[in-house]
């Protein structure tokens, strides 16, 4: 035909009857296991995953220092101020969580609706909702004023007799994320427990067989458990499931609840987890695309996969443009001045600079996935991709700060700068993450083989006729 | 006697030589802040919070030098004195030579608040804020403690007995000479005892002058009164009775020594339910706070007030003359026409009602002018009387400084003794003058500006350590009793001029009987002073009333028109009056009143001065007069007026302390010294002024408006104020009384959960805004009740001052000739509480007597309560605000504390408790007594300090209750009550009384109200 590409690797054409095959390639079981595996297993990794990881590990060691000077000196050390009493440190926990959002959403809610082409990046996805979860919880556990006795907000016993305030949106949020962390984190480990065994039969080393023989729980892959591990993983993605929607309508309830104007609105819910799925499939994609080229796995994670993920992205983003335009609607429709003026505020007030960013990041740039060029030309993408966290750490700044900035009383108007804590913490989240990341890739099956191997081609290749 | 190096700090260590060995005191002497100061990045390490009182360093020494000390439990415990039972003492206090008279409060005896004089007829129970901080200086660690000798760049620690030496020789040369070649400097000061020693010294060395000096002076007040009366009879006003009240360029509610009583007469008279209320016309350069309530303000240059007042009186002697109004053709009547006719026809609309009144900036001729103009309108002796001035031996002249410069530059001066003040620091030429003076005696609190270029150094006691007398304005014989002993060898003024005169040491409780035992010379003196000591005062013996008889005018050389242009005008500081308060952390951090600038002072621009010179706030500016010049920061406000530039005197200290500046310890000056541009030590105004920007920019530390509000911003705010502080003329009350009810539609409210009902009591609070002048009273008394920490410009700067309670200040209007309100916004203590809702720990809950606890202790410092306090009062420990007062060196600093409020740690949440203490105080007192709480016996500290009386407190179930009251009043109105939050805090709305033919759309604009109720 002549829409044939020369381009093996681009399967993105839709052929009117026939699926696209979700692996390229002329892989077999065995090649599949091959590729993934050698990430892990070989001596020593590249160099560049060395340059990676150093850098990495210096911006971690930088946020575990400056946590260290905030907690000893005091939350004074961030730029948060009277009226702005959270700035960055809510900013990156709202965007982290956001982020963490796209690794359930691609296992629990696809898996759900029998979305195949989910296995090739579900894995990846779900590490990195972990560990933007990792970060997102450092921001809530540090920013308080007194950190050593955060326990407080825990439900626990005590001889104070003293519980938590039920009422208090924030104690939702507790629950909220630590039943997210918990259950992402089982999810995770569960699926990969098949991978890991198949690491472990392959070691060599005495450390990789323990380890790896403790990590994966005594899996003989003998159909039983096949059977029961099936069925598992069915009813944790149906626990996960409610939990996409539940995390970021909770952290919006922070939010939604209070009386601040902006802040003060019932739109937030759906917003929100909009929002956090956008920014999750935009930091995938944003991960996915230099792994693939890196890693050796583009038959794997195909271009179709990317479009795939391209075009939630163009989907949410639309969700979120017509958000932002909503919430004007509403305050100008509520009649509520304060409502009003949290609005104009945002879009012709001190912060402006940061609204017009967060409009252009969000609601313009997604719009460029119409053009299938730019859904399928990776480095497109990324750029895309790029901007949308952008914007999407701007809408949370936005949200929060500018809110918070102009409230009530004009006597009590305040701005907002950060100080190098606030800059550095940031940065240096983000250097965890990519630590974590890049532990992850060097000892964990980066890729569920087990569940790639189920949707080949190869394996299915008696089924069309 | 040891020789001590050449850095202050050393001397300080002097009595600790013993731990100097320990290498814990070796490291702790090389950081110059033993907190974790060295810890903070640059920026940070400024942070005056730390520094507070001193920094810590100079505490150690202070068990030291400590006069006696015993250790030792109360075997029998002492008479009247129940350990945790606060006790309280009349006293008063003596600021530029008036009495004020306080209350203090002590605690195991140190005292930590000082509070008005309810019964003293010039406190009412009220005070102002330089009296409640000045009680700061008194555990201040950087009080002098020692005597102290200079000699060739050394300085040596002395002890009295050693001064005591040196004056009996020095006093058998002087006498040979009759005092020839010795002079006094002091403050002005209302004391009788004070006198009486002077003029024995007089008499001891009759050739020997005394000069009195305040930077901050009313000479022109008495020189005023000379010119009219020929006597310097002082005038005392009775606002109360004062229906119109002219006011030129005053400070009557500002730095008036009666400034209290004055605002609770004026707010008597703006409360439109009890009566006919006054009118208030107000024609300043500056802002003062009279002008930001007055009722019509014109804002003129300081310069030309004195010919604004001649056209005034010009018309006023026409009306009178012909008592019938002249024919005016309104329609082509200019604005300032009208206003001076109006002006004149209300004047004289209420003869022997009216009041005219100026300020200390004016010459004496316009004082002068205007006692003829009170005589004309029939008010002397009615709006207006008299009273004779204390006496004083000083030597009658304008500038005592310039005078004293003089004649150390001829050589006929000796011996100098500088009895407090601090000249070296208002006039340069005086300080470079000095060293010609062989020995140079200063008796002063802190070895500041003044001591550095002396030969003797001598402590003076806090007014609070030794006894003493005076008189307040109004004339009322005060008392002083000390509150503690010494803390350090300090001594006082009278204790000083007795050890001049007899070579002996008197105590000040002898010298004060004994001046007292000639006034109170009635049967049992003994009886007679006890009753003084507990009252504080004798309301029979004050100064004499006189009815000064007005002279023949003097050539009346009519002060010829001043050239237009720029003026500067010299103003005291609200924050550090003269210069004296520069170390006093309270003060500094309160906002001034209008520009809410905090440690800083700025030159004050009117917008239309500031636009022709190209000059926004924050730009640093050269103002120059006659080639003297200084450099500060600009700031821009409406309503001064048009080519006049406000200059705060007091700042620039560099020899002040840890707060205020000190070179010595590293520490830069606060603000900028404005003094070098006077050209006399008591000049006001003047002319000849070039100002430019320098092209720098200084971030300034505003508690409001914390930075420049953009377009969008201010015509938000234009249209939220009239909900926000609603007020109305008095046109629109008598119409409407309710009319703030309706300022705001809503639909109804609903709560999402049930309500709680009220307990035993229901403790609510009103504020009448129609009262409020905006003083900042309450802010300090606050801080000083409830242990607000001061947090320093830096952190100020950020916008995370601690104050509890603030005054918010709008503009609305013109910005040429603006209306200003003030709303003081402290925790409104809401029935359905945003806080209470969200805090995840449950630290801020309800009381069942409605009040809105925080539980420190619970806290964990999430923050959220306060991002959902609509009304942002809520105030958390960003740092760490008060951990250096655990150190255990500072002792001192820690004494201030009132140890019935829990001072708050780092990352907790605080604000206003309603002064919980206080009430649980009377609470358990009327259960013992088992008797029901009395209304009123519960005072909130804000409450009891406002001189306009515009706060009560009670309990809302009690229908009888003032506060019960105020909330049923029709001008009553709940803030943001759309969000049902139920505040139990109600305003009460602003009312304003201008005259008809003045009014302007914008005046009857605000709380538009009924016309959206329809």
């Amino acid at each position: 035909m002549s829409t044939v590409t020369a381009d093996f690797l681009n399967n993105t054409q839709e052929q009117p009857g026939v699926r696209s095959p979700l692996v390229l390639g002329r892989h077999d079981n065995t090649t599949v296991t091959e590729r993934i595996c050698q990430i892990a297993e070989s001596p020593k990794p590249p160099r560049a995953w060395y340059i990676a990881i150093s850098i990495s590990s210096s911006f971690t060691l930088m946020l575990f220092g400056l946590i260290g000077y905030l907690v000893t000196t005091g939350v004074g050390v961030w730029g948060n101020n009277a009226p702005v009493f959270w700035a960055w440190d809510i900013v990156n926990f709202v965007f982290w969580v956001g982020i963490g959002h796209a690794g359930t959403l691609i296992s629990a809610i696809l898996f759900l609706f029998r979305q195949h082409w989910r296995t090739s990046i579900n894995r990846f996805a779900e590490a990195m909702t972990i560990f933007a979860v990792v970060c997102a919880g450092i921001f809530p556990s540090v920013h308080v004023g007194r950190v050593w006795v955060i326990y407080w907000l825990l439900p626990v016993p005590n001889q104070n007799a003293i519980w938590p305030n039920f009422r208090s949106p924030l104690l939702w949020d507790v629950f909220a994320v630590s039943t997210y962390a918990t259950v992402s984190l089982l999810f995770w480990y569960m699926g990969m427990i098949p991978d890991i065994a198949t690491f472990r039969d392959r070691a060599t080393s005495r450390w990789r067989q323990v380890v790896y023989g403790v990590l994966s729980l005594g899996w003989t892959g003998s159909a039983r458990q096949w059977h029961r591990y099936e069925k598992a993983y069915l009813l944790l993605a149906a626990l996960a499931t409610p939990l996409v929607l539940s995390v970021h309508t909770v952290v919006s309830f922070d939010f939604a609840v209070s009386q601040v104007p902006g802040w003060h609105t019932t739109i937030f819910p759906p917003y929100f987890v909009a929002g956090a799925v956008f920014s999750g499939f935009a930091m995938v994609v944003t991960l996915m695309v230099p792994a693939r080229a890196f890693f050796g796995l583009k038959e794997l994670v195909t271009l179709r996969h990317l479009e795939n993920m391209n075009k939630i992205i163009l989907v949410t983003g639309s969700m979120v443009g017509y958000a932002y335009a909503m919430e004007f609607f509403t305050a100008w429709y509520s009649g509520n001045r304060y409502e009003q003026f949290a609005f104009i505020n945002r879009a012709f007030g001190p912060y402006a600079w940061a609204y017009w960013t967060m409009v252009t990041c969000n609601v313009i740039s997604p719009q460029l996935f119409w053009f299938k060029k730019v859904r399928t030309t990776p480095w497109m993408m990324v750029i895309v991709c790029i901007f949308v966290n952008i914007g999407m750490w701007f809408e949370r700044f936005v949200i929060t700060v500018t809110s918070l900035s102009r409230d009530f009383l004009p006597s009590s108007w305040g701005y907002y700068k950060p100080t190098f804590v606030d800059i550095g913490m940031f940065v240096g989240s983000f250097g965890l993450f990519f630590t974590l990341f890049l532990l992850f890739c060097r000892f964990l099956p980066i890729v569920a083989m087990a569940e790639v191997k189920s949707v080949m081609p190869a394996n299915h290749a008696n089924e069309d006729h | 006697m040891t020789a001590i190096g050449d850095t202050a700090e050393k001397t300080y260590w002097r009595s600790l030589e013993e731990l100097a060995a320990t290498p814990e005191f070796t490291e702790f002497l090389h950081r110059e802040f033993p907190v974790a100061a060295s810890e903070f990045p640059e920026s940070m390490s400024r942070r005056r919070w730390l520094q507070l009182m001193g920094a810590s360093l100079s505490m150690a020494g202070i068990s030291g030098c400590w006069q006696k000390e015993t250790i030792a439990p109360f075997a029998v415990r002492p008479e009247n004195r129940i350990p945790g039972i606060p006790q309280r003492f009349a006293s008063s206090l003596e600021i530029g030579g008036a009495a004020r008279p306080v209350v203090v409060t002590s605690y195991d005896g140190r005292p930590i608040k000082m509070e008005g004089h309810v019964d003293h007829p010039a406190s009412l129970g009220a005070t102002d804020t330089f009296t409640q901080a000045s009680l700061l200086h008194l555990y201040d660690p950087d009080r002098s403690r020692d005597v102290l000798q200079f000699e060739r760049d050394q300085r040596y620690t002395r002890t009295w007995d050693d001064f005591a030496e040196f004056v009996k020789t020095l006093a058998a040369s002087a006498r040979e000479s009759a005092g020839k070649g010795v002079r006094v400097v002091a403050e002005r000061s209302s004391s009788l005892s004070r006198a009486r020693l002077a003029g024995r010294l007089l008499k001891l060395f009759p050739n020997a002058k005394w000069y009195e000096h305040e930077p901050v002076s009313r000479i022109n007040e008495r020189l005023g009164s000379k010119l009219a009366f020929g006597s310097e009879a002082r005038p005392v006003f009775d606002l109360a009775r004062a229906d119109i009240v002219l006011a030129l360029d005053s400070d009557l509610f500002d730095f008036h020594p009666n400034s209290v009583t004055l605002i609770r007469a004026w707010s008597e008279r703006r409360v439109p339910e009890s009566g006919p209320m006054n009118r208030v016309y107000a024609v300043e350069s500056q802002f003062s706070t009279l002008g930001t309530v007055a009722d019509h303000r014109f804002a003129l240059r300081s310069a030309d007030i004195a010919a604004f007042f001649a056209t005034v009186a010009q018309a006023v002697n026409t009306l009178v003359a012909s008592d019938k109004p002249a024919n005016v053709d309104m329609a082509h009547e200019d604005a300032d026409a009208k206003f001076v006719r109006v002006l004149a026809s209300d004047l004289v609309a209420h003869r022997g009602r009216s009041l005219v009144v100026v300020g200390p900036t004016q010459p004496p001729e316009v004082h002068a002018a205007a006692h003829r103009l009170n005589k004309l309108l029939g008010n002397l002796g009615e709006t207006v009387t008299f009273v004779f001035e204390p006496v004083s031996v000083a030597v009658e002249t304008t500038d005592p400084l310039a005078d004293l410069t003089a004649e150390i530059e001829r050589g006929e001066v000796d011996v100098l003794v500088m009895l407090g003040g601090n000249p070296a620091y208002e006039s340069t030429a005086l300080a470079a003058a000095l060293p010609k003076v062989t020995h140079r005696l200063r008796l002063g609190s802190y070895v500041d500006e003044s001591s550095l270029v002396s030969t003797w150094h001598l402590p003076r006691a806090h007014q609070m350590e030794t006894w003493g007398d005076g008189y307040s304005y109004d004339g009322t014989l005060t008392l002083r009793q000390p509150l503690i002993d010494p803390i350090f060898s300090g001594r006082s003024d009278e204790e000083l001029l007795g050890l001049l005169c007899s070579g002996e040491h008197t105590g000040s409780e002898s010298i004060t009987r004994a001046t007292l035992e000639d006034v109170l010379s009635t049967g049992n003196f003994e009886e007679a002073w006890r009753k003084l000591v507990h009252d504080g005062f004798l309301p029979d013996r004050g100064l004499s009333k006189v009815t000064p008889e007005l002279q023949a005018p003097t050539d009346a050389a009519a002060d010829a028109k001043r050239p237009a242009g720029l003026e500067v005008v010299f103003t005291p500081s609200s924050s550090t009056y003269d210069g004296r308060f520069a170390n006093n952390g309270w003060l500094q951090e309160t906002p001034a009143p209008l520009t809410k600038i905090t440690w800083q002072n700025a030159a004050l621009l009117a917008p239309s001065t500031a636009k022709e010179l190209k000059i926004t706030t924050g730009d640093v500016v050269k103002v120059t007069i006659r080639g003297k010049s200084v450099e500060l920061p600009a700031y821009v406000l409406p309503g001064q007026a048009k080519n006049s530039i406000g200059l705060a005197l007091g700042y620039g200290r560099t020899a002040a302390g840890h707060v205020g500046g000190s070179l010595v310890a590293g520490v830069a000056p606060v603000g900028v010294n404005i003094a070098p541009l006077r050209v006399h030590s008591t000049t006001t105004f003047d002319g000849d002024v070039q100002i430019a920007p320098v092209g720098k920019r200084v971030t300034l530390a505003i508690t409001q408006d914390h930075h420049a509000i953009d377009t969008v911003g201010l015509a938000e705010i234009a249209g939220r104020i009239g909900q926000l502080v609603r007020e109305g003329t008095q046109k629109q009350y008598a119409e409407h009384p309710d009319f703030a009810q309706h300022a705001v539609h809503h639909p109804p409210l609903e709560s999402l959960w049930t309500e709680r009902s009220s307990e035993g009591h229901a403790w609510g609070m009103s504020i009448d805004l129609s009262k409020c002048v905006g003083c900042n009273a309450c802010l300090v008394a606050c801080q000083s009740e409830n242990n607000v920490p001061i947090v320093g410009p830096e952190q100020v700067a950020k916008g995370r001052e601690m104050h509890w309670i603030r005054v918010d200040r709008y503009f609305a209007g013109d910005v040429d000739n603006p209306q200003i309100v003030t709303q003081p916004v402290t925790c409104q203590h809401c029935e359905n509480a945003p806080c209470e809702q969200v805090c995840p720990v449950a630290a801020t809950v309800h009381s069942p007597e409605g009040l809105n606890d925080m539980a420190y202790n619970r806290c964990v410092g999430t923050r959220y309560c306060a991002n959902n306090c609509p009304y942002k009062v809520r105030r958390f420990n960003f740092l760490d605000f008060t951990g250096h007062l655990e150190k255990a060196n500072e002792e001192l600093a820690r004494l201030i504390i009132n140890p019935e409020v829990t001072v708050r740690s780092r990352g907790v949440m605080e604000k206003c408790t309603f002064c919980v203490q206080r009430i649980q105080n009377v609470k358990i007192q009327a259960k013992n007594d088992q008797l029901p709480i009395a209304d009123g016996a519960i005072q909130t500290a804000c409450q009891q300090a406002c001189p306009a009386a515009a706060i009560s407190f009670g309990d809302l179930l009690d229908k009888q209750s003032q506060v019960a009251k105020a909330h049923a009043n029709p001008r009553a109105y709940a803030m943001l009550a759309e969000l049902n939050v139920k505040p139990r805090t109600k305003y009460l709305a602003r009312i304003r009384n201008p005259h008809p033919e003045l009014v302007t759309a914008e005046l009857e604009g605000h709380g538009h109200a009924h016309d959206q109720t329809s």
